[in-house]
């Protein structure tokens, strides 16, 4: 369209966003924004009328940004490890690890990673622990590196050729920055006979429905295919409605909620639950110890002797035990809660027969943060018991869950092992897309973990991993999403 | 969780039938493992062993064992013959007190591939690894038997001992070992916490090992070439010393290989009589048939419960009329009650076709009242245009302290952080929101978001969980009254009387920010940030935000919950 046919009718601030969009041809809403000094919502009203009568275009542009994640800040300003240690190796000639260690001064981890990385490339051989040059190759990632230092800076840098390597080293993630181009499609120049100024005669006051002057006005047609102004209303985090209705329908189902501390004592995260002092998931390396106090106070009651005789042989349950000198202090050391379990350990305690419990707790491991772990998580976390109880009433609860929870009849059971129940079994789901996931795990506790308590009716311990569950209903692939912050997912992200 | 590598061809070949990688996975289902990962190029399979209490199921062999029962292949304890050998041990009372126990085995007619010397290795390490505790509880050492001679002496020795550790040309003496050896650095300090060296020297002086960390480069080579082993497991526990040797004669057995005991001779500081090792003697555990019925809801008669526990390789014979003896096999030491066998049989049973059954009894269900509370704040804030967020609990105590202008906090760290990002948990929720609105700064303003979430707090030795409830606004209009007026909404709506008085507080700008008292007690704050807040988070409008501890609303339902 070269020209306007027929007359057309704007208000004033639309004439002038018109005006200032021909000025400058092509703009964008951000520029603009800041240029007319209106906010968001004002502005698309007033750009409907010029959008609306074909004045103006608009295009949305997608731009990729690639940013630097906390590692790669760290490799840009201290170098890319692999670039390090062939410096190091350059100037040494061989060294061992631990002399590696000391000279890179980074952790074991990140060390083993670029020796695996050069070891791959055949650039590096180890003989008899001894690490050294196969190459003189200083040059190596020299160009990736030179696109971190950039990237650091701020500055923009063709990222192309080290784009796949980067994201998969977790050294850079990509940041999207949607905005639009305004163009003007006629400049106003041209279109500036046929336009008039429009009185504002688009809002119905109360003095006009007072006085009936409405009678004789005529109210402005809203333009209804325009779009409306962007308005976000207040919401739950999706996330957080969705434990919501978790606890909703566990609550429907008969379960009645419990929760526990984060800052959580061994004893209750481990000891109540029969696991030995020694084993593996007490280690350093699987729970977050607490620095600042490094002791919590073990509880006064009876039980704790009795925990302690379960440990050492069985205690009047007629098991073996772990038999070895169960130590207190152990006990009393304080951690964060490493799984909800210690929150149903707590309600062993005091607990009712028959009852039904349930806990949606955040827990911790020290794993390292990335696409498939976070440092905390969700665990849904319960207790079934009664007399009449049995194994295959078990199976009939997760069942259940499988059904009304995970929303599906596609699940089936495998034998598995935790050391506090027996027997013990994961509730697998199988999704047509994502093949066999694993959705939860159950069994009835052992006699050692509910006798100190003096409980002798079946106690069924469940769990489900709700985490995973959102993910897969929501398609969503990075669980860091889970905690996400951007504020365009928080505001807009679907309920479904 | 143990994860091993292994053949697809080689699982085949064992379990004797041809399987698809679905079928074999259904299978390994039975013997609590799966598969994680297969590369069919290389015909290699990553398998997860889910059990860190049963290490004979942690090689190829140990799956296909429980396999072939559930296939009715093989029923009840493998069974095999353990000839005599003229080998002895002699330790050394030295010991008693740091690494006392050691069990030996020999085996002979090995034929052994380069790919099955590998999988013995994958197999001694993982054992050494988890149930071996990293080799502090026990650790295995094979070796060429050709070179050694009886008595072989484990015994504590000097430091100035020199021996070629493996993977070395050279020889090193013990503390050089441990200070440069790749093995001495990984397994080092258990030896250091002895305070002496132990040693397995052979007759003829020549170093089989430093137990437990490293091997002589000679004797304690295994190669193709190797036909006769000698197996050494020792260890500070005397039971998990001798399973393991266990496991590993049953694995050599499968691997066609004959065994021969070894005698172990120990003082009597030690032991009160000597070993002739495997042992083999098979635990008894009795059980009631009616106990295990109930306890699964099953009926089984006595014949079905022993043809069961025969499946999962167990023998049994019935004492009484409801009786069961069951004999456990010498590669497992995981059974410690009846409730062990019932899930023996459940397995045997099958998980999937043992039947559901429905408990009806009835239960009241709810939430709890703090739930509620917390929730009712929500749907408040909701309702006031608050956006949610969600952050974590344990994080950054940059975000908590120097990036709010505050210095001096005490807030509750860790021992073994992975990272600083995620090493203090948080004691309050609004520099969180100060963090998501720096991040959020090229959106659409304004920006209303609020988090209701627990906080620890350390108060004098104790460590305490509450909830907390902060509302943030940010906008070039934004103004003190867009906190207060929600602030005042919020404790109107649930009937809370509260006051405001003036603070000084850093993050805040002095004269604009008050702290928040109910009932006589502060309990929160209330405030304009400060610019030069706003301008190291690079957030270039106004941000005001309140935070309140929900404990101090009277009508709510919410407590501190103390770590005792």
């Amino acid at each position: 369209m070269s020209n306007l046919e027929d007359k057309v009718a704007l208000p004033p601030e639309a004439i002038n966003l018109y005006k200032k969009i021909s000025s400058l041809k092509e703009i964008s809403m951000k520029e603009l924004e800041k240029e007319m000094q209106l906010d968001r919502g004002k502005m698309e009203y007033f750009l409907s009328f010029l959008i609306s009568n074909a004045l103006v275009e608009r295009t949305t542009t997608v731009n990729q940004k690639y940013v630097l994640t906390d590692a790669g800040k760290q490799a840009a300003e201290k170098g890319l490890i692999e670039r390090l240690i062939v410096t190091a190796l350059l100037n040494k000639q061989s060294l061992n690890f631990s002399e590696l260690a000391k000279i890179l001064e980074c952790d074991k981890q990140e060390m083993n990673a670029g020796i695996g990385y050069l070891k791959k490339l055949g650039l590096l051989q180890i003989i008899q622990g001894k690490l050294s040059l196969l190459d003189d190759k200083t040059k190596i990632n020299e160009a990736m590196q030179e696109v971190l230092k950039e990237l650091l800076k701020g500055n923009e840098v063709d990222i192309t050729q080290h784009q796949k390597e980067l994201i998969q080293r977790n050294l850079v993630f990509v940041d999207e920055i949607r905005d639009s181009i305004l163009k003007t499609t006629i400049p106003y120049s041209k279109s500036k006979s046929m336009i008039t100024e429009s009185v504002d005669i688009s809002r119905l006051t109360p003095a006009m429905i007072r006085d009936g002057s409405w009678k004789t006005t005529k109210l402005r047609s809203y333009n209804l295919d325009g779009a409306p102004p962007k308005y976000y209303p207040g919401r739950k985090q999706p996330y957080a409605q969705f434990l919501d209705e978790v606890k909703q329908k566990l609550a429907a189902f008969g379960f009645q909620e419990m929760r526990g501390p984060i800052v959580e004592l061994e004893y209750w995260n481990f000891d109540a639950l029969f696991q030995a002092q020694d084993h593996p998931a007490r280690e350093w390396s699987d729970v977050y110890r607490v620095a600042n106090p490094k002791l919590g106070e073990l509880p006064k009651e009876n039980h704790v002797k009795l925990v302690q005789k379960a440990h050492e042989d069985g205690y009047d349950t007629g098991s073996k035990g772990w038999r070895y000198k169960w130590s207190p202090e152990k006990s009393a050391r304080l951690v964060l809660r490493a799984q909800g379990t210690s929150v149903s350990a707590r309600t062993l305690a005091n607990l009712a027969v028959p009852s039904k419990y349930f806990s949606i707790s955040r827990c911790f491991r020290p794993d390292t943060v990335d696409v498939t772990h976070l440092s905390e998580f969700n665990q849904a976390e319960g207790i079934v018991a009664d007399t009449s109880i049995t194994f295959r009433d078990l199976l009939g609860i997760l069942e259940t869950f499988a059904l009304d929870i995970a929303e599906t009849d596609k699940f089936f059971f495998k034998p598995d092992y935790y050391p506090f129940t027996e027997p013990s079994v994961e509730l697998s789901v199988r999704d047509p897309k994502l093949g066999n996931i694993e959705f939860g795990g159950a069994g009835i506790f052992r006699p050692e973990v509910v006798r100190p308590f003096n409980i002798d009716v079946p106690v069924i311990a469940w769990g489900l991993g709700i985490d995973r569950l959102f993910m897969v209903k929501y398609g969503i692939t990075d669980i860091r999403e889970l905690f996400s912050h951007k504020m365009e997912w928080l505001r807009s992200a679907k309920m479904s | 969780m143990v994860s091993i590598k292994t053949s697809y061809t080689k699982m085949k070949e064992l379990l004797g039938i041809d399987v698809t990688i679905e079928e074999l996975d259904d299978l390994l289902a039975f013997a609590k493992s799966e598969i994680d990962d297969f590369v069919e190029e290389e015909d290699m399979l990553v398998i997860d062993i889910k059990t860190s209490n049963r290490p004979d199921l942690w090689c190829p062999e140990g799956m296909i064992r429980e396999i072939k029962g559930i296939l009715e292949q093989e029923a009840g304890i493998p069974q095999y013959e353990v000839k005599k050998s003229d080998y002895k041990v002699v330790v050394d009372s030295a010991l008693a007190s740091t690494r006392p126990y050691i069990a030996c085995a020999i085996a002979k007619n090995l034929d052994l591939t380069d790919y099955s010397i590998k999988q013995l290795m994958q197999q001694s390490e993982k054992i050494d690894n988890s149930y071996g505790r990293k080799r502090k509880r026990s650790s295995i050492g094979m070796y060429n038997l050709s070179m050694i001679e009886s008595p072989i002496e484990y015994k504590v020795i000097d430091k100035s001992h020199k021996f070629v550790p493996l993977e070395h040309e050279e020889e090193m003496d013990l503390p050089t070992i441990l200070e440069e050896h790749e093995k001495g650095l990984e397994f080092g300090d258990i030896v250091k916490g002895y305070g002496h060296y132990p040693i397995l020297l052979s007759a003829n002086g020549t170093t089989l090992s430093l137990p437990p960390v490293i091997n002589s480069n000679d004797v304690g080579r295994i190669t193709e070439d190797t036909k006769e082993f000698l197996i050494e497991v020792t260890g500070t526990n005397y039971e998990t010393v001798n399973v393991v040797l266990n496991i590993l004669c049953q694995t050599m057995v499968e691997y066609g290989s004959d065994i021969y005991s070894v005698e172990i001779v120990y003082p009597s500081e030690i032991r009160k009589e000597n070993d002739i090792t495997p042992l083999l003697e098979k635990e008894e555990i009795t059980v009631n048939l009616d106990k295990i019925n109930k306890y699964l809801g099953v009926k089984l008669t006595s014949d079905e419960g022993i043809e069961k526990l025969r499946k999962r390789r167990f023998e049994c014979k019935t004492i009484g009329k409801t009786n069961l003896e069951v004999k456990i096999p010498p590669y497992r030491k995981d059974i410690l009650h009846w409730v062990d066998i019932a899930e023996e049989i459940a397995i045997a049973l099958d998980y999937n076709k043992i039947g559901v059954t429905k408990w009806k009894v009835i239960t009241k269900g709810g939430l709890l009242p703090e739930t509620e509370s917390e929730n009712k704040v929500r749907n408040i804030l909701v309702g006031s245009g608050g956006i949610e967020i969600f952050s974590n609990i344990l994080t950054d105590p940059e975000i908590l302290t120097t990036n709010v202008n505050m210095t001096k906090v005490d807030l509750v760290n860790l021992q073994n952080p992975v990272s600083l990002t995620y090493s203090v948990l948080r004691d309050k929720l609004f520099p969180l929101l100060i963090s998501v609105l720096s991040k959020n700064t090229h959106e659409t303003y304004p920006q209303s978001i609020f988090e209701v979430g627990e906080v620890v707090k350390i108060l004098g030795k104790r460590v305490l969980t509450q909830t907390n409830a902060s509302y943030g606004f940010a906008g070039a209009e934004a103004s003190f009254e867009d906190v207060h007026k929600r602030l005042h909404m919020m404790l109107d709506l649930l009937d809370t009387e509260y006051k405001i008085e003036s603070i000084s507080h850093p993050a805040f700008t002095e004269g604009r920010s008050g702290k928040i008292i109910i009932a006589e007690k502060e309990c929160g704050i209330i405030g304009e940030i400060h610019p030069s807040v706003l301008e190291l988070n690079q957030i270039w409008v106004p941000v005001v935000v309140f935070e309140i501890q929900l404990p101090y609303i009277p009508t709510l339902n919410c407590k501190k919950k103390f770590t005792d």
